[in-house]
């Protein structure tokens, strides 16, 4: 699975999102979903999918799907 | 005493302007005079967190007009009742709140105008029957629950008092600068807002709390001093490993809103004095307008779990298990407050407006607990059966009463969330009631933790065993 789809998925379980949400264009507190608390839950969740470690500085950058992603590839996650 | 000092000032983060000083007195002058060509009565302010919603408020307050301040994400239907049992003289701030936010539609007996000052806003046609009591000044919900939906009536004098007792406690000087982390609907939001504004203190209004990266830039940029959080804000910080450091501006952190784990406490503590600065742990409720004590910086790390003293002007007894009040140490028993800050009493409708102060200064807490000899106050846990989720209070029962139709249920008070027992509930069943519950009370799922029993465990009188639930953890 490509990174895109495999945080799509994160996104989606994290944030319980409804069917036909259109992820990859979202930002942080856009949608009720993503609100701080949303936030925390998706920040572990990526922590846990991508076994990878934030710092506070990409916990609170994280402010869309897009940033998330180059974020992660940043980081060197496999594409 | 007025709510805006003179050197009182607002910097909005977004776009960077000040507004202070004999500006600032304008602005609230002119939002003022807007209200006067309303009928008379109270206003319903949806309040995000924003520099028009201050002026809203504070041209109200201006103006003597009491004003309810409401969470702009409101559902209609909820605010449609509330106008219908408050029958408000005008509805201001429709255009106010972020995702998804909308007041619904006109009620009846309203008609919409596009104001020049204070923005879309419904007016009622004519005047209502029953008129606000002319000591009421601010109405806050006292929870965001659709259970017990009723208003917090707090009169000028209370509002005033405490805002100058918290300013006093946290030596609010006019070098101050405060950042909005809080909804201003929200009681502890509504403290930093008016202790600033009275001391003649800045007032930095930034929406998007403290995960946003906006929050931290203007933080940053405008030298905050201070952040106030409830214990989940705290809990999130330190998840995130954050540190003061990075903003030496940064010299009082406060929290209020429920309890913080001690270890957290001390941790911040810790943080933020190596930084020269303080921490302080505060207790209070919307029906103290709302802050009771608050624990000295130099008490910590020695009386770490304590909320300190009463403020100025307040004084703690213990209502013991024979009945008596005492303000004798080490006596376990409801914390009885009194002082210039309690509420009037609640409403339930416009009627109730009307009324006058029913308690006479004197406030029954529904927490459990003990003062020392010092009159610090050491809490216990609640009298009732309320619950605190992301500082928001919630009442079990009528958690028990959206769950019924899943068959026995019984709600306890988890830290910081509400944990739901429910028997032989599906995992499917209990993420849907879970997403219920959240969206009817408006706080996030993530507060509500629904597991399964095989049967609730029962006392010998046949009713549910509260306790051994809260022992599961």
């Amino acid at each position: 699975m490509s990174l895109t789809d495999r945080l799509r998925g994160v996104f989606v379980d994290a944030l319980e999102l409804p069917e036909g949400t259109d992820v990859e264009n979202l930002n942080y507190r856009g949608i009720e979903q993503w609100d701080s608390l949303g936030h925390m839950t998706l920040v572990a969740a990526i922590e846990d999918e991508f076994d990878v470690q934030l710092d506070t500085e990409q916990v609170i950058d994280m402010s869309s799907f897009k940033v998330a992603l180059d974020m992660l590839r940043g980081l060197g996650v496999d594409e | 005493m007025s709510l805006v000092a003179p050197t009182a000032r607002l910097i909005d983060a977004a776009s960077g302007a000040v507004l202070g000083g004999p500006d600032l007195a304008a602005e609230v002058d002119r939002h003022a005079a807007a209200y006067a060509g309303f009928p008379p009565g109270v206003v319903f302010a949806r309040s995000g967190t924003s520099v028009p919603a201050v002026l809203r408020y504070a041209g109200a307050w201006r103006a003597g007009r009491p004003v309810a301040l409401l969470d702009p994400g409101l559902d209609p239907a909820v605010l449609a009742d509330f106008v219908g049992r408050f029958c408000p003289a005008v509805v201001v701030g429709l255009a106010e709140g972020g995702a998804g936010a909308t007041p619904g539609e006109l009620p009846k007996r309203y008609r919409a105008v596009d104001d020049p000052t204070l923005g879309p806003v419904w007016v009622r046609e004519g005047a209502c029957a029953d008129q606000p009591h002319p000591d009421l000044a601010v109405l806050l919900a006292t929870s965001g629950s659709t259970g017990d939906p009723r208003f917090v009536r707090l009169s000028r004098a209370a509002v005033e008092s405490n805002a100058a007792a918290v300013a006093r406690a946290l030596a609010v000087g006019p070098d101050e600068v405060a950042p909005t982390s809080l909804p201003l609907y929200y009681s502890f939001g509504m403290s930093v807002l008016n202790s600033h504004l009275a001391a003649g203190a800045t007032v930095l209004v930034v929406d998007g709390g403290v995960l946003a990266r906006e929050f931290w830039q203007a933080v940053a940029a405008h030298g905050a001093t201070s952040l106030a959080g409830v214990p989940y804000n705290y809990e999130m910080l330190h998840r995130i490993r954050w540190s003061p450091a990075k903003y030496p501006s940064l010299r009082t952190l406060t929290q209020a809103g429920g309890r913080l784990r001690d270890e957290l406490v001390l941790a911040f503590h810790e943080k933020i004095t190596a930084l020269g600065g303080r921490f302080h742990v505060m207790w209070g409720c919307t029906e103290a307008s709302p802050r009771m004590s608050t624990l000295p910086a130099d008490a910590l790390p020695e009386r770490v779990g304590s909320v300190g003293p009463a403020l100025d002007g307040g004084s703690f007894t213990v209502l013991g298990p024979d009945g008596a009040e005492t303000d004798r140490p080490g006596v376990v028993g409801e914390l009885v407050y009194r002082g210039p800050n309690v509420m009037m009493g609640y409403a339930e409708n416009a009627a109730d407006l009307a009324r006058g102060d029913e308690l006479g200064g004197v406030l029954r807490t529904g927490d459990l607990g003990h003062l020392d000899g010092d009159g610090f106050v050491w809490l216990r846990g609640r009298l009732k059966r309320f619950g605190k989720v992301f500082g928001v209070r919630v009442n079990l029962h009528d958690i028990e009463e959206l769950a019924r139709d899943h068959g026995p249920v019984a709600a306890v008070s988890g830290p910081d969330r509400v944990v739901l027992y429910a028997e032989q509930i599906t995992d499917d069943d209990a993420r849907a009631l879970a997403g219920r519950l959240s969206e009817r009370l408006r706080l996030h799922r993530s507060g509500f933790d629904v597991r399964t029993v095989e049967r609730l465990p029962q006392l010998p009188s046949g009713k549910i065993d509260y306790r051994s639930l809260e022992a599961l953890g």
